[in-house]
């Protein structure tokens, strides 16, 4: 299904950020499920427009949503003992490519804190263990 | 057909394992029948209809859009909402998945005589290792295949020769014959057992995992009705063991021992063994379902690379979260609490939560942007209204009746 979604509007149609882009899947260049848009940056300009920058990634951004408190401690937690130190991690808004039920972002997750978490369970704990390749 | 339709019905029946013949549903069924012998039959048709209907939506939503009902729940309702369904999921999960270790430590207590707590570790190291080195397409089938004997309950129900006028009698929806509170109690369990949120969670994600598309459609609703119809079937048959083997001596069931002499009626020495079997395959079917379905939804709650036919390497996340639930639901078992006991607490908590789970499936059954054609049509629409509604009353109910008539 989502293959028969259009690309992101063009410029001047509208777009609809909440129903459509927040708390999307993300699916990297290569077809990796890279988390879910957990945020949305928009910036307002000083002509008075207010321009969307970036789709944002990490819990604790997610988790402010509901409880800005609840949020920082995650992110504290995060910073102490995560591997992606607490960071959310934002994505440019014109790496954003296309929208519907999924957002694929034009980047390699490996090589972003998407896939910190993946990638530190592999090297330490999981590739260790027999029968996990 | 295809042997790979033929094959795919295992989804169907592993599914209908997790719902109908895990260790909440045979202590609900056999209560039922050595308390209320055939009365409480209506319950379990009803329940097999809304059971059906629910787990055909969220294979059709799977089918259609690749996306499972984790997904669009947190996607349609936002993070907001479904935060609170996670949460109560993960928690019932936890004591589900310990209850199901337990059933199967029970199973290996009434083989071996050994107390069930020294087996929590084993059966969760078991347990462990096939999820790590199986594929999603040899659990589904193995404990489809394995979980056949469990018709042992049905050709004991036949052996007894039932009465079948009283039988009949027990598929129309009646009040109670005695102890009003214990037989609503009783009903709601039975539904409780039956009607679980993992059904959906599960069942979507079981079809990502085998591929289903489109084409699929006509095969997702024969799953869902042969596969919940075969755990129905077996349900109640055991609700009728019970009825004809411990209603006329009197025996509560408050032990899985007890549950055990129902099919020691029909077959004698062999019945015990066989119930121990059949309770030992069907709570590790079911603990494979509730420890993959942790990392389900936590890994699509999200946006992690999930899936079981991927190797650990390729879904460390998602085969942590697997691990970890594991470790963490034998410390149940290890620590000794009574396996049937926490099942009772678990149903009435699943109760509690259902209409958060179930709700969005209305809305997101008529999104065309996940289904396109295929959404619900009224009569679908209408069903699942009624099931809604079910649920309120479920969750409004549960706690009360618990105290009033689950001792």
């Amino acid at each position: 299904m989502a293959e028969d979604f259009p690309e992101m509007p063009e410029n001047g149609s509208r777009l609809r950020l909440i129903r459509d882009v927040l708390d999307s899947q993300m699916v990297d260049r290569r077809h990796r499920q890279s988390g879910k848009v957990d945020g949305i940056l928009a910036e307002l300009r000083e002509d008075g427009r207010l321009v969307i920058t970036a789709v944002e990634n990490g819990l604790p951004e997610a988790v402010r949503r509901v409880s800005p408190k609840v949020g920082d401690w995650i992110a504290a937690l995060g910073r102490r003992w995560g591997v992606r130190k607490g960071e959310i991690y934002r994505i440019p808004f014109d790496k954003v490519r296309r929208a519907g039920i999924e957002v694929r972002i034009d980047l390699d997750a490996e090589a972003t804190p998407l896939l910190a978490w993946e990638k530190w369970l592999h090297d330490h704990i999981v590739r260790h263990i027999p029968g996990a390749g | 057909m295809k042997p790979r339709k033929v094959l795919q019905v295992a989804l169907g029946i592993l599914t209908s394992i997790g719902g109908f013949l895990d260790v909440g549903a045979i202590a609900t069924a056999a209560d039922a029948g050595a308390s209320f012998r055939f009365s409480l039959l209506w319950v379990v048709l009803i329940g097999t209809i809304c059971v059906i209907f629910l787990v055909e939506m969220p294979g059709r939503l799977a089918a259609v859009s690749k996306h499972t009902y984790a997904d669009a729940v947190r996607e349609r309702f936002g993070f907001q909402f479904y935060i609170w369904p996670i949460l109560a999921e993960f928690v019932v999960d936890f004591l589900v998945l310990g209850a199901e270790i337990g059933g199967v430590c029970i199973a290996l207590q009434l083989l071996t005589g050994i107390a069930f707590h020294w087996w929590a570790i084993p059966v969760a190291l078991a347990v462990w290792l096939t999820a790590w080195l199986g594929t999603f397409d040899f659990i589904e089938n193995g404990v489809a295949l394995l979980g056949l004997i469990t018709l042992a309950f049905v050709a004991g129900g036949i052996v007894l020769h039932p009465p079948w006028g009283e039988l009949a009698k027990g598929f129309i929806p009646a009040a109670a014959p005695q102890e009003p509170a214990h037989y609503w109690f009783t009903a709601v369990s039975i539904m409780g057992a039956l009607i679980s949120p993992y059904l959906l969670y599960f069942y979507s994600s079981g079809a990502i995992e085998d591929g289903w598309g489109k084409k699929d459609l006509t095969m997702n609703r024969m799953v869902a009705g042969v596969g919940m119809g075969f755990g129905s079937i077996v349900q109640m048959g055991m609700l009728v063991t019970a009825a004809m083997v411990l209603a006329p001596q009197g025996i509560q069931v408050d032990q899985y021992g007890q549950i055990a002499l129902t099919l020691v009626g029909p077959f004698g020495e062999w019945g015990y063994y066989l119930f121990a079997v059949s309770l030992g395959i069907t709570c590790f079917g079911a603990c494979m379902e509730q420890a993959l379905e942790t990392g389900f939804v936590v890994s699509q709650a999200l946006g992690w690379n999930w899936g079981e036919s991927k190797r650990p390497v390729e879904a460390t996340r998602f085969t942590m979260a697997y691990t970890l639930s594991i470790a963490a639901s034998s410390l149940l078992m290890v620590i000794g609490i009574d396996p049937l006991k926490l099942t009772l607490f678990s149903m009435a908590l699943t109760a509690v939560m259902l209409p958060l789970v179930v709700t969005p499936l209305l809305v997101i059954m008529n999104d065309r942007h996940y289904l396109g054609e295929h959404t619900n049509g009224w009569f679908t629409n209408t069903v699942v209204g009624l099931i809604i509604g079910l649920t309120f009353v479920m969750a409004l109910v549960a706690i009360p009746l618990e105290y009033l008539g689950g001792g």
